[in-house]
């Protein structure tokens, strides 16, 4: 895929912000990543990254078709959401293996869509356990149970 | 493309990006007392890919445009309209 078009909506972005940043890219089995990194970059990591997540939207809306198959747009700064999917897939697993032990299901969530995605896979990794999203809005509770 | 700062161009860059038609793309700024209000303009076939499913795009505008209003003290409010 060709990610100029990307890279240089993201230095407008940055530059309409009136923010030094720069735009680095990584190309993914999953898609290019963008981790947008300097100092001034902390202001879309604000409010839980809340800005970085309407970023990613925003992307998509614009960019994600270009996309073959399941691939997808990664925006990132101060590689912050990477350090928060790393977390949530540990939890993710830590959450399975209690399930296995206890045989009790496990919560986790509401989670957005990607974020689901992320306890699927990781979950999946695991045997003896299965995930299952329950709920009707647009995030959702993600139980992890025993397979019976 | 400008160089320009702030809010207004913050929300320039984006829906230029998401619109089919970025050339019918105008954004105004107003001063309202403590807020400031982001008018965008944009053509009738734009405005549902504007808003988005559920209105996320809305808000995902809604959500830079504050962004972009933090670095300059300013409380910002969005409209998204049809222009004509």
């Amino acid at each position: 895929m060709n990610t100029t078009p990307i890279v240089d909506f993201l230095n407008r972005v940055t530059s309409a912000l009136g923010i030094t940043a720069s735009v680095n890219v990584e190309e993914t089995a999953d898609g290019p990543r963008f981790n947008l990194t300097g100092e001034e970059a902390e202001l879309l990591v604000r409010h839980r990254g809340e800005p970085l997540k309407a970023l990613q939207h925003i992307v998509d809306s614009s960019y994600g078709r270009s996309l073959e198959g399941d691939k997808r747009v990664f925006v990132d700064a101060l590689e912050y959401r990477k350090g928060k999917d790393i977390e949530l897939r540990n939890m993710a697993k830590f959450l399975a293996e209690k399930a296995k032990q206890s045989g009790t299901d496990q919560q986790l969530g509401p989670l957005n869509p990607y974020e689901r995605r992320i306890v699927h896979l990781a979950v999946a990794e695991i045997p003896g356990v299965s995930t299952e999203s329950v709920g009707d809005a647009f995030s959702k509770t993600v139980l992890i149970s025993l397979q019976k | 493309m400008s160089s320009e700062t702030g809010v207004r161009a913050v929300v320039e860059v984006l829906a230029k990006a998401l619109a089919d038609r970025p050339d019918d793309v105008r954004v105004t700024e107003s001063q309202h007392k403590q807020v400031t209000l982001i008018e965008l303009f944009v053509s009738p076939q734009d405005i549902a890919k504007l808003i988005g499913r559920q209105g996320r795009t809305a808000a995902a505008l809604r959500t830079l445009a504050s962004t972009a209003g933090e670095r300059e003290g300013k409380q910002v409010t969005l409209e998204i309209r049809e222009s004509r």
